[in-house]
């Protein structure tokens, strides 16, 4: 623990040294310097542990009076009260902010409706074909959870419970196993919907549906990453990751199941079958269909999903727009889905099970649409209103296809058990975190009122799943209250501290230095992201991006850098900070609750690949923008 | 040993009013979820939009989050740069934070306080309406939030100084009341049905493994 001391006293030091070394001599000092000198204190202060927000609020409220006292001594207390009250009533009336306390209560009641356990066992089982199968489906449940949930504690601490024993019983090795859930553990911080892009919006005004837009395809692509690498590495090295015994595959099936499968292995087959030829008058006739309806449901699915974009493709121009977009992204998704690490079947099932709701209902509202102003037009016009597939079409039609017939060809009784499973797990989170996600891509909601919904669906699954009760409730409205008090107290306190350092000039001096330092924007990227992580060793990100972000704003319009852009940059540049030693937080949750003998060492060791990957993924990014920013500029064209 | 109990007693009272007044505002989250999925219902099914639901919605939003302020600060909940501060001894924590509290927390926060009993005396004055929809709804009760919100805010940060002393006097901290936490172990393992034994066995699992390596 001594190590941590010295450590952080160095720290210290090296920012007072600084501070003495960029300091004038007395008589040259000017306001601007004095902004810098309460840039060095505030991290000196942070550093010493008192609350931040308060911090900040009485370092900002000093320094503002000095700014004012220094121009007019008569008005000075008067202008900064006025101005510390304007801040605060700023982040109190914030329409971009009153999110968060929606999405963080969100995240609150999915954490407690309880659903991780059987999201696990369904997806393991489902991809039980694949190596590595059991941190595959741990990084799956992870980011599936986090995204939903976006608690980083909550969601290490839970995986380390339920998938962290389950890897290490089935003979995986200890550092996979660790790298696995820490790795997963901290998607949340990128994927959306996550609190960091709200206040990274709320800072520096970009629109948090362009954020979520942009930070959705970085989210699975680094979460292919992590599935990729643990595929590989699971080819490469079988001992570390051996695959699952047949008793552990082994699905339980109904006895009525058992006396079908008898004849034949295939699902489909075997439940026609039982009607019509009723060989099997045993069996009620109503559990037969019930299960044919859900064996049946992804070609449901993938028939509405396809008809409906083909209705949207060859709409008349007029109407092109929304329905072209809107299923343009439910198309991508899939697509994603579908490649997203070999879970081919089961993830296309996803793609295209969530639709029949949400398209059954829009499909005929589509058509209604199309036909109001054929049938308006003159009737000569009608025919030369519907435009041709274009070839992509054909395409994805033939692709789903195919997957479709590859999904039916392999489609046991036992896969149809698993697939039941997944709809009690898998498809109601997926169904919210996409209505939600996909209602503010698509323009059709605010962030806040799809926050709104997504809580209010937090609620429906509680009930749905039976953990709704009294105290679950009230434990997840006061985490709330308290979560978002932190956060926002602490732009209260911000804010204030941003008017102080702005009034005295000291963005002036550090915008002077910087563009006199003659960077390249590339450098200057560099730069900042650097400064960033390192802040992200003794700092929260909620402090780094609430008081640290709006420093280097500014300088981002000088080097023609898409604020957006910076945004994701910096999301995936945060998150690696939560996994890198000493102070990877996501370790230390593992820790506390792994069996005696996994050594904090092992889970650093087993995190470092995926810190290299994280690495790889900013690297990708920067060098691909397309990555993050294609999304965004399709659905809003900017 | 007496008065110290008698000291303790007060400490947690006020704890308990802040607490309250927290919690009171907090199930504010209910209320704000429900409005907004009503009033996305109302406008899309039955084509009928409230116009000061923006208004109330934000206002629900920021009475929440000032109102709780004290509450967080009883739980220690406001977030620290956690560099130094975790390896002190308790003592040194307590000097630490009593002499920051002085410094930073008491001009900050009683500014706030002043100030906002300024801004929300001139709303009081010409009973300020909104001005984000037309004839939006009255803003005084909620700019009232901020003086209010503070002053709890202050009561509660002498209460932590009074808690800062207690520990240099005695060596370690006094006791909070106890509540929910983001993360709660032995909930959450009650949650997944594990127990400590599986754990445990699990722990035999590795160590037998690690000798068949060797």
């Amino acid at each position: 623990m001594k190590k941590g001391v010295w450590f952080g006293l160095a720290m210290m030091a090296l920012v007072v040294i600084g501070l003495f070394v960029a300091m004038p001599s007395p008589e040259h000092m000017t306001n601007g310097h004095l902004g810098l000198l309460m840039l060095g204190l505030i991290v000196v202060a942070i550093m010493l542990g008192f609350p931040t927000a308060f911090t900040l609020m009485g370092l900002g409220t000093m320094f503002t009076w000095f700014a004012y006292h220094s121009a007019d001594p008569s008005t000075a207390v008067q202008h900064t009260l006025e101005l510390m009250v304007q801040r605060a009533y700023w982040v109190m009336n914030n329409d971009v902010l009153i999110s968060v306390p929606l999405f963080v209560f969100m995240g609150y009641l999915v954490e407690r409706a309880n659903l991780i356990e059987r999201l696990f066992k369904s997806l393991h089982l489902a991809s039980s074909f694949i190596p590595g199968s059991l941190a595959v489906a741990t990084v799956v449940t992870c980011a599936i959870f986090a995204c939903a949930s976006g608690i980083i504690g909550a969601v290490v601490t839970l995986m380390g419970l339920l998938a962290f024993p389950a890897m290490l019983k089935a003979g995986y090795g200890i550092r996979l196993a660790a790298g696995a859930v820490t790795a997963g553990g901290t998607l949340g911080i990128l994927i959306p919907p996550s609190v960091l892009l709200i206040l990274y919006g709320a800072v520096a005004g970009v629109s948090v549906m362009q954020l979520y837009a942009g930070a959705f395809f970085p989210g699975i692509m680094l979460a292919s990453l992590y599935i990729g690498a643990i595929i590989i590495y699971a080819k490469l090295k079988p001992s570390a990751a051996p695959p699952l015994s047949e008793e552990d595959k082994r699905v339980e099936l109904p006895k009525f199941m058992e006396v079908l499968s008898r004849d034949g292995s295939n699902a489909v087959v075997g439940l026609t079958g039982s009607i019509v030829g009723k060989r099997n008058a045993d069996v009620p006739r109503s559990i037969v269909l019930r299960h044919l309806g859900i064996s049946l449901l992804p070609a449901l699915a993938a028939v509405l999903l396809m008809g409906s974009i083909y209705l949207g493709v060859t709409a008349p121009k007029e109407a092109v727009p929304e329905g072209v977009v809107a299923m343009g992204i439910a198309a991508e998704d899939e697509a994603t889905q579908a490649e997203n690490g070999g879970l081919q079947e089961p993830e296309e099932a996803s793609g295209l099970k969530e639709p029949p709701g949400t398209v059954a209902e829009e499909a005929p509202a589509e058509t209604v649409k199309e036909a109001a102003p054929a049938a308006g037009a003159s009737p000569d016009k009608t025919p030369a209103t519907r435009r041709p597939a274009a070839m992509w079409y054909w395409i994805v039609l033939g692709l789903c296809l195919a997957s479709v017939a590859v999904f039916y060809a392999y489609f046991s009784f036992t896969r149809l058990e698993v697939f039941k499973m997944m709809l009690g797990s898998f498809f109601p989170l997926a169904l919210l975190i996409l209505g939600v996600l996909g209602s503010i891509i698509a323009g059709l909601a605010t962030p806040t009122e799809a926050a709104a919904m997504g809580s209010f669906g937090g609620l429906v699954l509680a009930v749905l799943y039976g953990q709704f009760n009294m105290r679950m409730l009230k434990e997840a409205v006061f985490l709330t209250a308290r979560t978002s008090a932190m956060v926002c107290w602490l732009f209260v306190g911000s804010g204030i501290f941003a008017a102080g350092f702005a009034l005295l000039g000291g963005q002036e001096i550090v915008n002077t230095w910087v563009t006199s330092l003659d960077l390249s924007p590339l450098q200057f990227t560099l730069l900042a992201q650097v400064i960033i992580f390192l802040l992200g060793w003794p700092l929260e990100w909620t402090e780094i991006i609430i008081i640290f972000m709006p420093i280097f704003l500014p300088l981002l319009t000088h080097f023609q850098i898409d604020p957006l852009f910076f945004g994701l940059l910096v999301a995936l540049n945060l998150q690696t900070a939560f996994l890198s030693p000493p102070v990877a937080m996501a370790a230390f949750y593992l820790k506390g609750v792994a069996p005696a003998h996994v050594t904090l060492n092992q889970i650093f060791l087993g995190m470092m690949p995926f810190m290299v990957l994280q690495v790889l993924a900013i690297f990708l990014l920067y060098m691909f923008p397309q990555i993050g920013l294609w999304l965004p500029s399709l659905v809003y064209g900017g | 040993m007496f008065e110290r109990s008698n000291m303790q007693k007060s400490l947690l009272i006020i704890d308990k009013i802040s607490t309250f007044v927290g919690k009171t505002f907090s199930w504010l989250i209910v209320s704000l979820t429900l409005l907004i999925t009503y009033e996305i219902f109302s406008r899309y099914a039955l084509d009928e939009p409230h116009p000061w639901a923006f208004d109330v919605t934000l206002m629900m939003y920021g009475a929440l989050f000032m109102m709780a302020g004290a509450y967080t600060l009883s739980r220690n909940g406001h977030v620290r740069g956690d560099v130094l501060y975790g390896f002190f001894p308790p003592r040194a924590q307590a000097a630490l934070d009593l002499t920051l509290y002085f410094v930073f927390f008491l001009p900050g926060v009683v500014a706030l306080c002043w100030a906002g009993y300024i801004y929300a005396g001139d709303s009081w004055r010409i009973l300020e309406h909104s001005s984000i929809t037309a004839e939006g709804p009255p803003i005084y009760p909620f700019k009232t939030v901020i003086p209010v919100a503070g002053g709890f805010l202050l009561i509660q940060g002498i209460v932590e100084m009074i808690r800062c002393v207690i520990c240099l006097k005695e060596g370690k901290w006094p006791s909070r009341e106890e509540d929910v936490e983001e993360v709660d172990v032995e909930k959450l393992k009650e949650l997944l049905h594990v127990k400590d034994e599986d754990i445990a066995k699990l722990d035999e699992i590795i160590t037998a493994r690690e000798k068949d390596h060797k």
